[in-house]
């Protein structure tokens, strides 16, 4: 197991007072992937935002080491391609770029394109680069997305439904993609609804039981990809 | 890409013909007018007789065309190297100006769904200068400066709480109502005030005006162009933006700052029409055809300059009202780029 990125002890994540999610522990390592699953509503957004530091805790803490190589921890997000506007005018590569433009000054990118480039060569995408984003597959958009996310050399990746709307095969090239890059040290947080992806990536999967009474959080329990389909089945049982 | 080509070659050839068509009827209504009917002829030598106060309060546009002069049978032929050099140099410059901001904002605006807010910052800059104009101030710029600011802190709060699609139509009915009301009371000279800088016809520019208007502008226009690809994150990726420490509420503040000020300069120097036309029909004509934000915005700031110069001309040449001109070329192509969007593809 890699170096500890990031830990949750006994957090409460909200809004406005509002408790939404509360985990009791959790833990991210390097070269980690961590599942995020639950029902819509049940927070899943919510705590990827407390466990970022996006969203402050309302009680517990979270802690975020530091990175030996380079002191700071940077945190990647790669998009639902189909929440993208693509009205705007924007080739494969202007998309790809949006990771490294976040964190330039005015979003200039400058020299770093050819970084972008490259990952976009080591996708097998590069041929792609030119062309009008919105003329892509789902498959091919969602790739695009990526190579410019891991382009920013995160330390931390977080995935949001990466295979929402793509068909059997795109998932599966994703997937191998995704597993490539954790098993070179990268961590990794997916969020999805889809038990049967995050089974086959993730290490940890944190399963979010929604409360049974309005105004109380949902309850974060760690599963193994190994008792998660167990866990659901019991789950619905006691449903039933 | 050889399609691509084609398609821009008929756009090219479909602006063209729109505008050769305005140039060809601009020279037949410079012909001897025969086909006037005798009544009409009669209204227009009592419109003659008038006096000509415009011409007595801005100098600078007495060689502007009036209405009557168009149907005049022996129309002088125009000057133009004097209309452009002496008698509307600050109106042109002011323009290009507003047109270059304009087309840069309006692409974003477009982009980013904010249209209805441009429209309504106008209307509520209006308020402002309204109560300057109640107040008996000299300049409005200050009160409507002050009334959207304030405008904008309750759009950017309307906006974070999701009600700007119900409040921001809200504040464009106010704007057209209680800026008449205000001055309503004293008098025709202020409501025909304010209903110049509705409408936009009347183009004298003071040169203090322009002196403010025209740096700023262009600056507002470099900064909104330079940050493209902050634009581009914020809308495709704003929780990437977050977690690199950026914070979206501020920069759509800034988006929504910088698009204030150009309409607030842009109305108090050339009127409502114009600076919406410059930032509407620009980017909506050239959006179809560009894959790329640094094109699309180049290709907005030489067409709003095209709209300019036309509209300039069919203004002088056919006596109409300049911003309507330029808006009604502007549609011209945009229609065009429309259609011919269309039957493009891919």
């Amino acid at each position: 197991m890699g170096d500890k990125l990031i830990e949750v002890k006994d957090a409460v994540f909200g809004y406005g007072g509002r408790p939404v999610v509360q985990v009791e522990h959790l833990e991210l390592f390097r070269g980690q992937c961590l599942g995020i699953f639950g029902p819509n509503g049940s927070g899943k957004t919510t705590l990827v935002r407390g466990i970022t530091g996006l969203l402050s805790p309302m009680a517990g803490q979270v802690s975020h080491e530091t990175v030996a190589s380079s002191g700071d921890m940077r945190i990647g997000y790669l998009p639902q391609h189909r929440n993208l506007e693509l009205h705007w005018p924007m080739t494969a590569l202007d998309a790809a770029s949006l990771a490294i433009s976040a964190r330039r000054i005015f979003g200039w990118i400058g020299s770093r394109s050819k970084d972008v480039l490259a990952m976009m060569d080591r996708l097998q995408i590069s041929q792609f680069a030119n062309r009008p984003f919105a003329a892509l597959s789902g498959g091919q958009q969602q790739r695009v997305l990526l190579s410019g996310a891991l382009a920013g050399d995160p330390t931390v990746l977080v995935l949001d439904e990466p295979t929402e709307g793509l068909d059997v095969r795109s998932t599966q090239e994703l997937l191998d993609l995704l597993r490539q890059f954790i098993a070179e040290g990268l961590a990794t947080m997916i969020i999805s609804h889809e038990a049967d992806d995050l089974v086959q990536v993730s290490r940890e999967i944190a399963w979010l039981h929604p409360a049974s009474d309005v105004g109380h959080a949902s309850r974060v329990e760690i599963v193994t990809p190994q008792t998660l389909g167990e866990a659901i089945l019991s789950a619905a049982r006691r449903a039933v | 890409m050889k399609n691509q080509l084609l398609w821009i070659a008929l756009f090219t050839v479909g602006v063209a013909f729109l505008f050769g068509s305005f140039a060809i009827c601009a020279a037949q209504t410079t012909q001897p007018a025969d086909s006037v009917d005798q009544s009409t002829q009669e209204m227009l030598k009592e419109l003659q007789a008038v006096p000509q106060t415009r011409s007595a309060e801005s100098p600078s546009l007495s060689s502007a065309p009036s209405a009557p002069d168009a149907l005049s049978s022996q129309r002088p032929a125009i000057d133009w190297q004097h209309l452009i050099f002496r008698d509307f140099p600050l109106m042109l410059i002011t323009g290009a100006a507003v047109g270059v901001a304009g087309a840069l904002l309006g692409l974003f605006v477009l982009l980013r769904r904010e249209a209805l807010v441009a429209l309504a910052i106008p209307q509520v800059v209006a308020i402002g200068a309204a109560i300057g104009m109640r107040l008996g101030w000299e300049n409005e710029v200050p009160p409507a400066l002050g009334v959207a600011l304030i405008a904008l802190v309750y759009f950017a709060l309307a906006k974070r709480s999701n009600t700007g699609n119900w409040i921001v139509p809200s504040f464009y009915v106010a704007g057209l109502c209680l800026s008449f009301l205000i001055v309503a009371s004293r008098g025709g000279e202020d409501v025909e005030k304010l209903q110049r800088l509705f409408m936009g016809i009347d183009v004298a520019i003071a040169p203090q005006t322009a002196a403010i208007a025209v740096p700023v502008l262009l600056v507002v226009g470099l900064i909104c162009a330079l940050l493209w690809r902050r634009w581009l994150l914020l809308a495709q990726a704003p929780a990437a933006a977050e977690l690199a420490g950026l914070r979206p509420t501020r920069w759509d503040a800034l988006f929504l700052l910088l698009l204030t000020i150009v309409i607030l300069l842009g109305t108090n120097a050339l009127g409502v029409v114009m600076v919406l036309a410059m930032l509407f029909l620009p980017a909506a004509t050239i959006l179809p055809w560009t894959r790329r934000l640094p094109a699309a915005m180049l290709g907005g700031v030489i067409l709003s300059l095209i709209f300019l110069a036309v509209g300039f001309y069919l203004s002088n040449t056919m006596n109409w009202p300049l911003s309507q001109s330029i808006g009604g070329a502007g549609c011209g192509a945009l229609a065009i780029s429309q259609v011919c969007a269309q039957f493009k593809g891919e």
